[in-house]
């Protein structure tokens, strides 16, 4: 075995060894230096994270994927933009809270390709030992990887959302407006990166084996994206109005919009219909609450449960 | 939260005190008494035994249902993180991710121990240094032998300067030469860089060679607490041997009141209580007229005690 | 054919998480498909969008997949195929008798629910049951052997067939003309469209391709799927995961 010294080798000439050690060669150098505490130790998880989602750090294939979708979804900003200037309209065709949903396939594709990525890999090769015998527990674990996801897909959400702002300021669209419009953008955005990504995670800590994370949220979102749509069309068909304006909310994507049609006086996405009022916003907050804060726990179970240690 | 220089030395490694820990109608730990002093301990003991529910209650992630435990002076109920902080695992199962170098690994999770990012990088270069990876670190894990992601493991588990490393079957998979080299670094941590360990272990001759003192628990109750150098002093038992005639010769021993234990063949077993024993051994072979082909003094073994503990089981 | 590879096949496909999916789809289908007949009063140009869109264009490709890759995928991600390998058993047979077993569970899993849904959301004498019928049943032992050939073949296969049945399938599917022409879903509607004859127009189920043409690419393509499984099995290289 080449390049595995016996221990105990001498110090190979040229290797200046540590300073003032005479008697030792291989002398260990002990750490009185600071360590320090959760806080640093949950931000560096979390950077390593979004590192790795955005496929730096990894070999070159597993950049592919994000990047080609972050491609995808960054090109049609300038395209409105073009078709704003060319129609001489006096507002972007697709709002800034309606892009995400519209391109909802898209960033899909996106966190289910990043949430296996975060956890699965973990888990399916028992890492956990080594992060839970460390100064961190399972709950830091979980917030780290939830929080590290949630600001990827921002990142990415909020750039496609600054792109429209530049396409319609330059095609000169008023100001006033189009900023108060990239700010709503960019909180639904927010909201929707941290559904999404805790929706992504708990999936991905169930599925570990190859493969299956990534298939498992695709078709969980798509399908209940087609599930929420007949079931909204029925709805309405048989007359149950009330009924029909809370199952679009079934889709994380609707959800969003639904709170952003409500707390920020936007247009929906598609011309959907959502439960009125103030009672209906409260609602809608607390199912969203709901199901962040589910899970949320779901995770921190999962890892205390099958988590190795 | 910083800590800054190294806590003050805490006399014991790892205390117990009445240590409990029951799921539900299974005990998996029994009032476990121990005392483990800083240097070398083997901790014997079969799967089940109650070794990794120890090592999750010295680790500060389970809390005991009665009892304490204390590792190098810190409760491990109530200061989990901070033992976390100075205490280094070696799982003992697969937990390496393929995809990475070893490199990456030890500096990411040398991060996740506290240290600052150059500090890590440093820290994880002389690690790996120490355990004997050189060019290989930069490859993938998911090419290394097992010996190589041993000492990946060891390394993680050193790099953040513990005080303490709990070493989780250190040499499963290894061949006898990666054995010996493990069995030498494991000394090393111990002498040279001054750092308590704590190994399991199924093999009871490894821990003859290298722990000052052992620990055996079957069932979760503590079976032996004893330092290695009294359980393989020199037994008070000198074995002769004969070249003929050994029972008349062991025949004249009884007679002066010496106590002689049949060994099969042309040997046995004498105490030598007193000096006067030894000359009517060499005295009696020399009046039968037979050659004495040798007289040494027994070293006990590790394995007489599971022996013993076999012959107390069978007589129970 | 090789009965015990058949048994061990269809016990580990029935196996807990996988099993739940298998189950899970099919009755979301039926249930959806109560939901439509109560909305539309059994009304068979009713009952086609949900069964062509979700149907046959979502759960019976997305079925298909979890059960070709079913099969085999899982054995050879985590090594445990050698075991099989190493018997005195020709490969061919190996891969062919877990096919059987494939195309059986799709039959159970994915064609039945599919028809019984037509039926619960409302069809005239059992005639659209038949058109969907025929379509989902060239469909599945299309989608299912080129699923499992696309196991042997790849490491990714639960991805690329994902990408391929919800993305080329459904959604370019219907956006992109050039696309329908290259598509089983399509080919299989063809022979759907032909089964019901004069009813096929009003009630929407209609094909691009016309019936010869697409009988032999789904032939064409049956075959050539099954062919490349085998090849690639004979020649399969265990590696590392990852």
């Amino acid at each position: 075995m080449s390049g595995v010294e016996p221990i105990g080798a001498p110090v190979p000439p040229g290797d200046p060894g540590p300073a003032g050690d005479v008697i030792h060669d291989l002398g260990f150098r002990h750490y009185d230096g600071p360590r320090l505490g959760r806080g640093w130790v949950v931000r560096s998880l979390l950077v390593e994270t979004v590192r790795g989602v955005f496929g730096l750090g990894r070999p070159a294939r597993s950049k592919i994927m994000p990047w080609v979708l972050i491609g995808i979804l960054l090109a049609p900003p300038l395209v409105l933009a073009l078709s704003v200037l060319l129609t001489r309209s006096r507002e972007l065709p697709l709002s800034y809270t309606a892009y995400p949903v519209a391109m909802q396939l898209v960033v899909t594709l996106f966190v289910a390709g990043a949430a296996p990525y975060c956890v699965s890999r973990d888990l399916r090769h028992g890492v956990m030992p080594l992060y839970l015998s460390r100064p961190m527990t399972r709950a830091d674990y979980v917030l780290a990887k939830v929080a590290g996801l949630s600001l990827a897909l921002f990142a990415v959400l909020a750039s496609a959302e600054t792109l429209l702002l530049v396409g319609a300021l330059l095609a000169k669209l008023p100001v006033g407006d189009q900023l108060g419009g990239w700010a709503g953008g960019l909180v639904t955005a927010a909201v929707l990166s941290v559904l999404l990504a805790v929706i992504g995670l708990v999936v991905a800590a169930v599925t570990p084996r190859r493969g299956l994370g990534v298939a498992a949220i695709i078709t969980g979102l798509v399908v209940i994206t087609g599930v929420a749509q007949l079931l909204t069309a029925i709805a309405s068909e048989r007359g149950y109005d009330a009924l029909a304006s809370y199952l679009p909310v079934l889709d994380p994507y609707r959800l969003v919009d639904a709170l952003a049609v409500r707390v920020l006086g936007v247009g929906a996405a598609d011309g959907m219909t959502y439960p009125a009022g103030v009672g209906g916003a409260l609602v809608l907050a607390a199912i969203l609450a709901a199901v962040v804060a589910g899970g949320l726990a779901l995770l921190v179970r999962r890892y205390r449960k099958g988590g190795g240690l | 939260m910083q800590t800054t220089g190294r806590e003050p030395a805490a006399a014991q490694a790892v205390a117990t005190h009445e240590l409990t820990r029951t799921f539900g109608p299974v005990t998996a730990l029994s009032r476990l008494d121990v005392t483990m002093p800083r240097g070398v301990v083997g901790l014997v003991g079969a799967n089940g035994a109650g070794k990794s529910t120890l090592i999750k209650i010295l680790l500060g992630l389970l809390r005991p249902t009665s009892g304490r435990a204390e590792v190098l002076g810190l409760d491990c109920g109530t200061d989990g993180p901070a033992i976390r902080r100075l205490v280094g695992y070696m799982p003992e199962s697969e937990c390496l991710p393929p995809d990475v170098s070893a490199t990456e690994l030890v500096v990411h999770l040398a991060r996740m121990s506290g240290l600052p990012a150059e500090v890590a990088r440093e820290r994880t270069a002389d690690t790996l240094r120490h355990v004997g990876l050189h060019e290989e670190r930069y490859r993938p894990i998911g090419g290394y032998s097992t010996g190589m992601k041993q000492r990946v493991k060891l390394a993680q588990a050193l790099v953040h300067d513990p005080r303490l490393v709990l070493l989780d079957e250190p040499t499963n998979g290894l061949d006898p030469a990666g054995r010996d080299e493990m069995l030498g670094l494991i000394q090393r941590i111990s002498t040279d860089f001054g750092i308590s360990v704590l190994v399991t272990s199924h093999l009871l001759g490894e821990l003859e060679r290298i722990a000052d003192h052992l620990v055996v628990i079957d069932g979760g109750v503590l079976q032996r607490s004893t330092s290695t150098a009294d359980a393989t002093r020199l037994s008070g038992v000198i074995l002769v041997e004969v070249t003929d005639r050994a029972d008349e010769l062991v025949a004249r021993l009884r007679a002066i009141g010496a106590r002689v234990a049949e060994g099969g063949g042309q040997s046995f077993t004498v105490e030598p209580t007193d000096d006067a024993v030894l000359d009517a051994v060499q005295g009696g072979a020399a009046d039968l007229g037979v050659g004495l082909v040798r007289m040494q003094r027994r070293r006990h073994h590790l394995t007489e005690m599971f022996r013993e503990q076999e012959v107390t089981d069978v007589r129970r | 054919m090789n009965p015990v590879v058949m048994s061990l096949t269809l016990r580990g496909l029935l196996g807990r998480r996988r099993s739940v999916l298998l189950v899970l789809l099919p009755l979301l289908l039926v249930g959806l498909a109560g939901l439509v007949r109560w909305a539309s009063g059994a009304d068979p140009a009713q009952t086609v969008p949900l069964v062509d869109g979700l149907g046959l264009g979502t759960l019976l490709p997305l079925t298909c997949l979890l059960i070709g890759t079913g099969v085999i995928g899982s054995e050879i991600d985590d090594g445990s195929i050698v075991y099989l390998l190493a018997k005195p058993v020709a490969r061919r047979t190996i891969l062919l008798s877990k096919l059987v077993v494939a195309w059986g569970a799709a039959l159970v899993f994915a064609v039945l629910p599919t028809v019984l849904a037509v039926e619960v959301a409302g069809d005239e004498g059992a005639r659209l049951a038949l058109g969907v019928g025929v379509t989902a049943a060239l469909a599945a032992l299309a989608y299912v052997a080129i699923f499992v050939a696309l196991s042997v073949v790849t490491r990714n296969a639960v991805i690329l067939g994902l990408l391929y049945a919800l993305l080329w399938e459904s959604v370019l599917g219907g956006y992109v003309p050039g696309v329908r022409d290259v598509s089983v879903r399509q080919w299989a509607l063809a022979a759907g469209e032909r089964t019901l004859g004069g009813d096929a127009g009003p009630w929407g189920v209609t094909s691009d391709v016309a019936l010869p043409a697409a009988l032999v690419l789904l032939g064409v393509v049956t075959v050539g799927a099954v062919v490349l499984g085998v090849r690639r099995l004979q020649t399969l290289r265990l590696t590392p995961a990852e």
